[in-house]
């Protein structure tokens, strides 16, 4: 097996983080306490960000110029693109949360161990193959188990650390399992397959098999839960959320930052490839299982959120409800409605702009000896520490859907497709259930808005009780500013981005479409 | 210039307005208060233009009521997109509404002038966003758009009530924002189901946001009933909790309270009017049929919000309270008016937004000024201010000569025109039930406009007139030689019967009006005299829009009654039955 001009043309972003990572890995060792590596890793990131899509997007489109191409185990298409292109600025920016560290000498381990994390979501953006899914995923979830036990050493870190990475392991096995039905079913572990080798997506919805799609059902089925279980855990949904308040608090802020979001894009990706290819054969119980777990995700989250002292807790019940959101998008999205996996998509950067600009801020404000713990420390900020607090107050109006904050544009989205939905379907059933998903997600923003207000409030209407040692560095009020501006940015320009993910999700969602599997003249493909 | 173009200026001005207050915050107080003040001048300057080019007969040459359209798309233009546009405009509903929002503002960045001390770049760079908000509000002609600065307006407010308003503040300003919030998420997906039931019925293939194309297109493909009702339920969430209706009242008082008397101001002149104007441009157009079907509820729940305001009025000890209370009490008029769709009751109900914007934003600015002098709104605490006061005395005399319906102020052709129509609802023909009950409404509604008067005057005479009381609070030295002179005062006046009036006041250190306030009052009295006097020049403006929007309902419930039997015809049918049970089964 060996790859070819265009594969490492399109993998040319990947490569080179992967180099990158290595390198600060293997010259980090002999130079631990160098200041030079927070530097090399931003500017990989730049570099990526800049450089390489302009010499991947001609050679992109190019490929996808035929409608959805496949490269060996890569699909190359719109959601891929946009989830590379999320997945960079985010190891960017919490490059610059841990730039200041005080314990130097495992800055190259960290900044080594996030760039493996960001490739894991690069590369879940464009698996076309379950293995490499799944291998997507873990690169994700390993890195963070180094991340959450690096540097500190007290009891509620290795708790911490140890209650991510037993249940992360149970819910890696589950999805491993999902996956082999999957694979049971159609064969194959290609996900979208060409007219001459069909994947999963053409057996399951009866094209080329000899098994009847009622036949499958049962398969199916048992495929679907455990997926959903699988991801359910990385995206912190309920029922598997129970670990996410302990961990972020367990740990520190840029660490639960990045379990907020990173994960977070992962899983919404992949479930967006998984399950979408299952509704054709599962039926009905596709959406209602998305539905039921939407509803009780958002609701448990932002209730269970509104009785936080701790800031880490709090943000963790705000990050689970954040997912039921999104969910409302799979579920219309799985119930055959149009615009919900954009909406999710959509929802996925708007949540991640808020999550980061909110843990910046607060590595900002705090020092690793005296971290930031109760929602009360934030108290007086919007005097003491502006910028911080301006991000912050955003990032909540941001999460409670006020406009002209980009969280009212998600919100917007989502909404839509499930009132959409609601209206134009002929079925009963599905237009009951989602226009009271619709009204609970609604009600929801309010509820939430309690809990987010009260921070908003703490900080500018209270008096300050001693100031916050911010060291957090200025690199972390850098990253908390750039992500402010993109909260307010991305609510007054939102149209390109909610184009781009419509676009991603009709090219994702024309099921009678055949991919096409690019020539590779000097190459074998892969299978 | 181009008309639509100082639309948008009108609305941008104030909003890079505030981005410039952040700019030179170091410089300190005074020149945030001043260039404040510019900005809210140079917008008043660019809305009074827009305002004056509105046709006279409230029709353009080509029969569209709107004027200073603007539709640019959001940004990008690609199908798949939403089509959400930046479509701005305004038609004789939103005029009025949009140039009393850009007056209010400067009277608030007045009052506010000496009161603000704490953050005062904070404070006029939200005036500023809030003002921003308001105008879009009433200028919007995107449904997204609208529901967009309606949301917006709550961050500023939440800011202005938390940081700078009284005791409670805080709580206040949490229950405000979430009560609103809470129902206005529910307008939002009402507003959503309009779209997408466009989207589905029209035939356009794309979604369509504008308000425009969505009520011609829901005019002809009426909503089915049972989905018209769940809609306007929806949007009677939000909006009702905005007007606020009886119950959903609860947070107005706290948050007048508690509010700066900016905050006040312009609560009670502008923002509460969204509710009553989300009502006009979506509910009734849009959902003829629900709304028809729901009227006398609503007008029961007005009438209720009326009685009980202005009851609970007269029961306040705190002036602001009071106010706040008879703003429950007066937006009731404004439904009642609104609802009885026909044209009198509708352009009552339309002049009556205005007109309470004038007096009870007037009269909120004034008790703000009181407090500043006295550092109490305890009604029992002051007494006989007309004598130290003159001319406060005089604008409080006229502000709620206003608010009661003093003939040949504004308050009373607002008022007469609702009760009018409202009349004339009930002696239209209905079936017998529904004659009954807006019979028995209209007839206690008017009682409302006797209660208004009691309450209101009660305030002045305890407040301005009898002996002089001047019960200072907290105002450090100048208190203790006020109330030492006060009593002096009163002991001196025994002695020298009935010469009290002529003798020239001991000097306490609290001075009458100054010309920066009397400058902030002046433009709201003009205006009420205008509109007391020449009514007919505000009324011709927005006669056809309000017949536009509210036509659709008025046929609506001459449909229910053509479809049902007159009484007459029903009491003999009932007659029959009676009479001859067993040929009936």
């Amino acid at each position: 097996m060996y790859a070819d001009s265009i594969t490492i043309g399109l993998m040319s972003s990947e490569i080179i983080l992967v180099g990158m990572a290595m390198f600060i890995y293997v010259v980090g060792a002999f130079e631990p306490k160098a200041k030079v590596w927070p530097w090399i890793a931003c500017i990989t990131y730049l570099v990526v960000l800049v450089f390489v899509p302009t010499y991947e997007t001609p050679l992109w489109k190019q490929v996808v110029a035929n409608g959805v191409s496949l490269n060996s185990s890569l699909i190359i298409d719109d959601l891929g693109q946009f989830v590379r292109f999320l997945a960079v600025p985010m190891g960017l920016l919490f490059s610059l949360m841990i730039w200041q560290r005080k314990d130097g000498e495992l800055a190259s381990e960290r900044l080594g161990t996030l760039m493996l994390a960001v490739v894991g979501v690069m590369l879940v953006g464009r698996a076309n193959d379950l293995t490499l899914l799944f291998l997507g995923l873990e690169m994700v979830s390993i890195p963070t188990y180094v991340l959450l036990f690096l540097g500190r050493r007290d009891r509620a870190t290795a708790e911490a650390t140890v209650k991510y990475f037993f249940l992360s392991i149970l819910s890696s096995a589950l999805l491993l399992y999902g996956l082999s039905f999957l694979y049971g079913l159609a064969g194959t572990t290609a996900i979208v397959g060409t007219a001459q080798a069909p994947g999963i997506r053409e057996a399951l919805s009866g094209v080329g098999t000899t098994t009847s799609l009622e036949n499958m059902t049962p398969m199916a089925t048992i495929a679907l839960v455990l997926i959903f279980a699988g991801l359910g855990f990385k995206i912190a949904a309920v029922p598997f959320h129970f670990y996410a308040p302990d961990v972020y608090q367990g740990t520190n802020n840029t660490n639960a930052g990045l379990l907020a979001v990173a994960p977070k894009i992962a899983g919404i990706v992949a479930l967006i490839r998984l399950a979408i290819l299952l509704p054709a054969a599962v039926g009905a119980f596709a959406w209602q299982l998305a539905l039921i777990i939407a509803i009780l995700t958002m609701t448990l989250g932002n209730i269970c959120a509104l009785w936080q002292k701790n800031v880490r807790r709090l943000l963790a019940y705000s990050s689970i409800a954040h997912s039921g959101y999104m969910l409302i998008g799979i579920a219309v999205g799985l119930a055959g409605g149009a615009g919900g996996l954009s909406g999710a998509l959509f929802y996925v950067v708007v949540y991640a702009a808020a999550s980061i600009g909110t843990f910046a801020a607060l590595t900002y404000l705090e020092s690793e000896d005296k971290p930031l713990q109760g929602t009360d420390d934030l108290a007086g900020l919007g005097q003491t520490q502006p910028l911080a607090a301006a991000t912050i107050a955003a990032a909540m109006f941001s999460f409670s859907g006020i406009p002209i904050f980009a969280g009212f544009w998600g919100k917007f989205g989502l909404f839509m497709s499930a009132v959409n939905l609601a209206t134009t379907s002929t079925n009963r059933t599905i237009s009951t259930w989602f226009i009271i998903l619709a009204i609970v997600g609604a009600l929801n923003a309010a509820i939430a808005a309690a809990y987010y207000l009260r921070i908003v409030a703490l900080m500018f209407f209270y008096p300050s009780r001693g100031a916050l040692p911010a060291e957090g560095g200025k690199a972390s009020l850098v990253a908390t500013v750039a992500c402010g501006l993109a909260v307010v940015a991305l609510g007054v320009v939102w149209n390109p981005l909610m184009d781009w993910s419509k676009i991603a999700e009709q090219k994702l969602s024309q099921p009678g479409k055949v991919a096409v599997q690019i020539d590779n003249s000097d190459a074998v493909a892969t299978r | 210039m181009d008309i639509a173009r100082l639309l948008i200026a009108s609305i941008l001005v104030p909003l890079f307005g505030a981005g410039l207050l952040w700019i030179i915050s170091p410089a300190g107080r005074d020149s945030v208060r001043k260039t404040a003040l510019i900005v809210t001048l140079i917008t008043l300057v660019l809305s009074v233009m827009v305002v004056k080019a509105y046709p006279k007969n409230g029709v353009n040459g080509d029969g569209t009521t709107e004027i200073a359209v603007t539709d640019i798309a959001w940004s990008g233009n690609s199908p798949a997109a939403f089509n959400v546009r930046l479509n701005l405009g305004l038609d004789g509903l939103g005029l009025w509404m949009y140039g009393l929002s850009a007056l209010l503002m400067v009277t608030s960045v007045l009052v506010s002038w000496e009161a603000i001390t704490d953050r005062p770049a904070l404070f006029y760079g939200m005036l500023l966003l809030l003002e921003a908000g308001c105008l879009g509000v009433f200028a919007a002609r995107d449904i997204i758009l609208f529901y967009v600065f309606f949301e917006f307006t709550l961050i500023p407010l939440f800011f202005l009530i938390g940081i700078w308003g009284s005791e409670d503040r805080r709580y206040a300003a949490v229950k405000f924002f979430l009560f609103t919030l809470a129902g206005s998420v529910l307008t939002f997906l009402g507003l959503l189901a309009i779209v997408v039931w466009d989207y589905k019925t029209s035939g356009a293939g794309v979604m369509r946001f504008s308000i425009s194309e969505l009520t011609a297109s829901l005019g002809k493909n009426p909503l089915p009933a049972n989905l018209q009702l769940w809609i306007f339920l929806a949007l009677f969430a939000g909006f009702a909790i905005k007007v606020p209706l009886f119950p959903l009242h609860t947070w107005l008082p706290l948050a007048h309270v508690q509010a700066p008397t900016a905050g006040s101001v312009i609560l009670a002149g502008i923002l509460l009017k969204i509710g009553t104007y989300g009502f006009v441009r979506f509910s009734i157009p849009m959902l003829p049929d629900a709304a028809a079907e729901c009227m006398p509820w609503i007008l029961w729940l007005s009438l209720i919000g009326i009685i009980y305001g202005a009851l609970v009025a007269l029961a306040q000890g705190d002036m602001k309270r009071l106010i706040a209370y008879s703003s429950v009490s007066h937006l009731g008029f404004c439904m009642l008016g609104l609802f009885a769709f026909n044209k009198l009751g509708v352009q009552g109900g339309a002049l009556q937004m205005v007109n309470h914007g004038l007096s009870t934003g007037g009269l909120f600015a004034l008790i703000g000024m009181l407090y500043e002098r006295y550092h109490t709104r305890d009604i029992s605490k002051l007494g006989g201010l007309a004598r130290r006061l003159p001319v406060l005395s005089f604008f409080m005399l006229v502000f709620t000569f206003s608010s009661i319906g003093l003939p040949g102020l504004n308050g009373f052709a607002g008022e007469v025109f609702i009760l009018v129509g409202m009349f004339q609802r009930a002696f239209a023909e209905a079936p017998l039930a529904t004659k009954c009950q807006l019979m028995a409404i209209s007839v206690l509604s008017v009682s409302g406009v006797v209660l208004g008067a009691w309450y209101m005057l009660y305030l002045v005479q305890r407040v301005f007139f009898g002996p002089l009381k001047e019960e200072i609070v907290g105002h450090g030295d100048h208190g203790q030689a006020a109330h030492a002179s006060a009593t002096s005062h009163a002991a001196h006046g025994h002695d020298d019967h009935g010469h009290g009036a002529e003798e020239a006041l001991p000097d306490n250190g609290i001075v009458d009006l100054k010309c920066r306030e009397i400058c902030a009052l002046v433009p709201l009295v003009v205006f009420m005299f205008w509109i007391g006097l020449q009514p007919d020049y505000f009324l011709k403006r927005m006669s056809p829009t309000l017949t536009k929007l509210t036509q659709g309902a008025e046929e609506s419930v001459q449909k229910t009654v053509q479809s049902q039997p007159s009484p007459a015809t029903r009491l003999t049918q009932m007659a029959a039955e009676n009479g001859e049970p067993d040929r009936v089964r």
